[in-house]
């Protein structure tokens, strides 16, 4: 399946670079979307004219996890996850929140933690200390690396 | 609560307002199936109560001449002892799956010409894990967290990508493979054995050159190296004395361990109480005395050779290949599981017992020797225990 990024996203823009939504260029308001600034209704083109009907339509396919996402861009797609822990255990945040339980490979002992297991898929909680958050954000990729089954993504890559 | 969901018998699972903490999704279906399922007693195709389905399976093997016990791998120590002991009272004949998948391995480890180790130490100390033909992310999602690549351990602080090494052997690319830092696939697993054999001995290897040697070399420089050997393995070996002589080289090199990837809870809890009271594993007759693989369950199967089958928590219709498994039905089938199955639906008569780990505590033998206790979580169906304890005491 296509992955949610910029690049991926400007090929299903009118690439006109109107500017009618406010940007320069279709490729700006592209990475904007991703990053939850602009949202797509603001491209009338491609609202209005009936020739971009099928575009829109992928277009809205592909921003949908986005509506679920976590502040910091993070997107869980349950459907792949098996709940073997590994993004759980390799999270640096579970690690240093939770030495004696995430740290050593078991379920977490305390709240503090961003990752856990609950039915069997991975959930996100506290994802304001989440390395990926706040103005001194790092690009960690400790949660997506571990996962064999990209169950979960960044929509900022 | 435990989880008997596969060989890792996950300890930190919790049940809290209907969800379940900590399992991966295999455990969570186990748990999810074993609280809804409504399973009821039958006797020859009649609904009846438990009680009148034991009886039932009484005389069932009170007039069989020719009886065989089969499963048991997920059920606890004391009712795996109780059927050891029906099979001796009755003169039969008694097997578990391992017969057919990690037995060799087992029996090496406990006659000690293998060296093998807990997965606790494994965690905390190992810095070199190998998988050789096993697909843990799909077999037993959480090994890899729990035990061998990501979790911090007593001396592997530092996390997985400094402080350990993980590489995978297999046939083809698996989602284990992707998160290795190397892969071999090989064709033959007995000539990748024999080239790594050549390497650690200092000659060039006939095959597989550039792998072997990069193997070894990473195996030299660390200080507790691990290699699970899985399906894979055990069907690409003819003879076990090669795994043997690697084992031995690479001990040489450094501290080199093997533990089998065993699926089953208590599949090694199995074979070694039949080892303590016979000397053997699996595929056993009382009546002959001696083990054979002609005793092994699929062998009696398409021999014939048994008219009646006490199969414990196992499905040998769906598991089994076709042609074998299409004889069980001749025989009298008497089946205790927790939850309906293929086998379920050709069984004379059905007992529907408790899941290990959820409706019966006891103990269980994990694949790496590691005895692991557990309570009950509930207590509402019967137990495989009460079920074989009354065959016992009635035949
Ligand atoms: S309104 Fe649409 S077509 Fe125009 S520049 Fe913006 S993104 Fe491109
Ligand atoms: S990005 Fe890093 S800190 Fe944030 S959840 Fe993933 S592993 Fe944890
Ligand atoms: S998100 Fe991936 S790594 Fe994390 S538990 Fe799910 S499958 Fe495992
Ligand atoms: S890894 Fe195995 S024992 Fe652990 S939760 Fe999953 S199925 Fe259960």
């Amino acid at each position: 399946m296509v992955k949610l990024s910029p690049m991926n996203l400007y090929q299903l823009l009118p690439k006109t670079n109107c500017k009618e939504c406010g940007e320069q260029t279709c490729m700006a308001f592209a990475f904007k979307l991703v990053s939850r600034e602009r949202e797509l209704v603001e491209c009338r083109p491609l609202m209005e004219d009936s020739k971009y009907a099928q575009q829109k339509k992928e277009l809205e396919e592909l921003l949908k996890p986005l509506e679920d996402a976590t502040e910091t861009g993070m997107i869980i797609y349950p459907e792949r996850c098996v709940g073997c822990g590994n993004c759980v255990v390799a999270c640096p945040v579970n690690v240093s929140e939770d030495p004696h339980g995430c740290a050593i490979g078991l379920g977490p002992k305390n709240d503090r933690v961003i990752l856990r297991i609950v039915d069997g898929k991975v959930q996100a909680y506290n994802v304001s200390t989440c390395r990926r958050f706040g103005k001194n954000k790092i690009l960690c990729n400790g949660c997506i690396v571990t996962c064999p089954t990209r169950a979960i993504e960044f929509a900022e890559g | 609560m435990i989880c008997t969901g596969c060989a890792c018998l996950c300890d930190d699972i919790e049940l809290e307002n209907g969800k379940v903490h900590n399992a991966c999704i295999k455990g969570v279906a186990l748990i999810k199936k074993a609280q809804n399922t409504h399973f009821t007693p039958v006797a020859d195709g009649r609904k009846v109560d438990g009680e009148k389905a034991i009886d039932e399976a009484i005389t069932k093997i009170q007039n069989s001449e020719n009886f065989a016990i089969y499963g048991l791998d997920t059920v606890p120590l004391r009712a795996q002892q109780i059927a050891i002991d029906i099979a001796k009272k009755t003169e039969g004949y008694i097997d578990d799956a391992s017969s057919l998948c990690m037995g060799v391995f087992v029996e090496e480890i406990l006659l000690e010409r293998i060296k093998s180790t807990t997965l606790e130490e494994v965690r905390d100390r190992a810095d070199f894990t190998l998988y050789w033909g096993a697909d843990p992310f799909n077999s037993h999602p959480r090994h890899i967290s729990r035990f061998t690549y990501y979790p911090r351990g007593q001396f592997r602080q530092k996390g997985w990508e400094e402080d350990r090494y993980l590489a995978v052997v297999d046939i083809r690319e698996s989602y284990t493979s992707k998160l290795a830092k190397k892969i071999i696939m090989v064709e033959n697993d007995e000539e990748f054995i024999q080239s790594l054999i050549d390497v650690a001995n200092g000659n060039t290897p006939s095959a597989y050159l550039r792998d072997a040697v990069e193997l070894i070399t990473r195996i030299k420089k660390s200080e507790f190296g691990v290699m699970f050997g899985g399906l894979g393995l055990r069907y690409g070996l003819s003879d076990i004395g090669l795994l043997k002589n690697l084992l031995d080289e690479l001990n040489n090199l450094t501290e080199f361990y093997f533990i089998p990837m065993g699926c089953h809870p208590n599949m090694r809890g199995f074979n070694e109480l039949l080892f303590a009271s016979v000397g053997e594993l699996n595929s056993y007759s009382f009546r002959d005395g001696i083990r054979d693989s002609t005793f092994s369950f699929s062998s009696l199967l398409t021999k014939e050779q048994i008219d009646t089958i006490l199969i414990v928590g196992a499905d040998p219709v769906a598991s089994l290949p076709f042609e074998i498994a299409s004889k069980i039905a001749k025989a009298n089938v008497i089946l205790l599981d927790p939850c309906p199955s293929y086998t379920s639906k050709i069984a004379d008569v059905v007992i529907p017992t408790s899941v290990s780990g959820i409706g019966a505590g006891g103990e269980m033998i994990r694949i790496d020797g590691k005895k692991i206790k557990f309570e009950a979580h509930s207590l509402e169906e019967i137990t495989d225990e009460y079920v074989l304890k009354r065959i016992e005491e009635a035949i």
